[in-house]
């Protein structure tokens, strides 16, 4: 039943267990931090000792990466401390070695740990979604105030994935020396986090050193917060991450949700009532029309006759902006507001000086 | 998880599957330990609480970034009569 509620963890305190998968190649070990024992899916401390090769291959499921310690190299990239990957299922990694070997960070996030060797993408593969950036050097720390209500200042993020739809994020954070927050918060959705380095202190659970973990489902309280030296973590959420601040300790999970559902009606009544109406009570959720509407396909049987190059705008007029002899040709100089005399009052082209011939190219 | 919500089907080996149940067993066995020494902990956050109710009640409530508004002594909260704290929620509103 999904992942339970781990923390704090400190990977120091077990020992490397080597992986014995199929797949792995033998250099591989690795400290098991949280697992969902009906999927498989699990973040580690993974261990690549010295001379440690993997080759070319796909994991079956989605999987992030960043390196704690020492170097890789990713096929020809010689990757550092702080180098994250975000690799979708079936994206066919090149080899992966180390010479000197290497501490990393691994969550599969769908499924066990595997890999399939091939020099090719899995055909299901959703291979534009492959991204790896150097979070340290590559990347400004940013005010934290993803969320409103936000953290205090003095806790600063890089986000390193997003996901549009479930709003779920991975992000590296910090807390500046002598940081502190207080409040109790909780979450709409669960939350991860691995200290790369440093200490942070919770209310709740004490200490979280250099290698601290936690993993924890949502509407469980943490906090007040503070970091004495500071620190820096991976954070990650499995959705929209909302701050849902108070100073009442002794609430459950239940009574949290329950405050999150009531803060709801008060935001938006009217959806919230909706939500909850019997009339519509679908088994898998209401229907986003996006995910169900009649799209087009191919281009057979469709408007091909007014079809534009993406730039142009006719208007449906049977003329074009671009035509020397069209009204709203703009190849002069002036300021105005276009009116296209059917009702609707499109652009409004606001020019300063200079020459205004309007290519919309 | 939801993530992405990219996993490609495939057959699980006996391996796998006997792999799953070993970590399965062992996160078990991590779990019970860390909610044991979080009931141990449990004097010292009485004290933490305490300095807790104390800083926002002069210093003042986070309630939004910087902005800090104290709280009046009198609308702190009361502990339920009776109620153990507890901080480890196994599967969080999924059930204990």
């Amino acid at each position: 039943m999904a992942r339970p509620h781990i923390e704090p963890f400190c990977d120091r305190d077990v020992h490397f267990k080597n992986m014995v998968l199929p797949g792995f190649a033998s250099g591989f070990s690795y400290k098991m931090l949280s697992f969902d024992d009906e999927t498989g899916a699990c973040s580690m401390t993974v261990q690549y000792e010295g001379g440690y090769k993997q080759k070319p291959g796909f994991a079956w499921s989605e999987l992030e990466m960043i390196i704690i310690e020492g170097e890789m190299k990713v096929g020809d990239q010689v990757c550092r401390k702080g180098h994250y990957f975000f690799v979708p299922a079936g994206y066919a990694m090149p080899e992966i070695s180390t010479e000197q070997g290497c501490l990393v960070l691994m969550m599969y996030n769908t499924g066990e740990p595997s890999h399939e060797e091939s020099t090719e993408h899995h055909p299901l593969a959703q291979v534009d979604l492959y991204h790896s950036v150097d979070s340290y050097m590559d990347i400004p720390w940013a005010v934290g105030n993803v969320a409103k209500p936000s953290v205090a200042s003095g806790c600063l993020i890089k986000l390193l994935n997003y996901n549009p739809i479930s709003h779920a994020m991975t992000f590296l954070y910090c807390m500046t020396p002598n940081f502190y927050q207080d409040n109790i918060s909780y979450h709409d959705c669960a939350e991860e986090s691995y200290h790369l380095w440093g200490t942070s202190w919770m209310m709740q659970f004490g200490d979280i050193p250099t290698g601290g973990y936690f993993w924890r489902p949502a509407y469980i309280n943490h906090g007040a917060f503070a970091s004495e030296y500071g620190c820096i973590a991976l954070g990650r959420t499995d959705s929209k991450l909302f701050n849902h601040f108070h100073y009442n300790p002794w609430t459950n999970p239940v009574e949290n949700q329950e405050r999150s559902g009531a803060r709801l009606l008060k935001r938006d009544p009217l959806l919230y009532k909706w939500a909850v109406s019997k009339d519509h009570n679908h088994p898998h959720g209401p229907e986003d029309f996006e995910d169900t509407m009649q799209r087009r396909g191919n281009e057979e049987g469709h408007d091909n006759e007014h079809k534009s190059d993406g730039h142009r705008h006719d208007h449906w007029h049977g003329h074009s902006h671009h035509d020397e002899d069209s009204p709203h040709c703009h190849s002069h100089h002036h300021d105005h507001d276009h009116d296209h005399g059917e009702g609707h009052h499109h652009h409004s082209h606001h020019h300063g000086d200079g020459d205004h011939s309007h290519s919309h190219d | 998880m939801t993530f992405k919500n990219l996993f490609i089907e495939h057959d699980r080996s006996k391996e796998v599957e006997e792999w799953i149940k070993e970590e399965s067993a062992e996160q078990e066995l991590r779990y019970t330990k860390i909610a044991q020494q979080m009931d141990d902990l449990a004097p010292i956050r009485e004290k933490w609480y305490q300095e807790f109710f104390d800083r926002i009640s002069t210093a003042g409530f986070n309630e939004d970034g910087d902005l800090k508004i104290p709280v009046k002594p009198e609308d702190l909260p009361v502990k339920p009569e009776g109620l153990k704290d507890q901080v480890i929620w196994k599967y969080g509103v999924d059930g204990e």
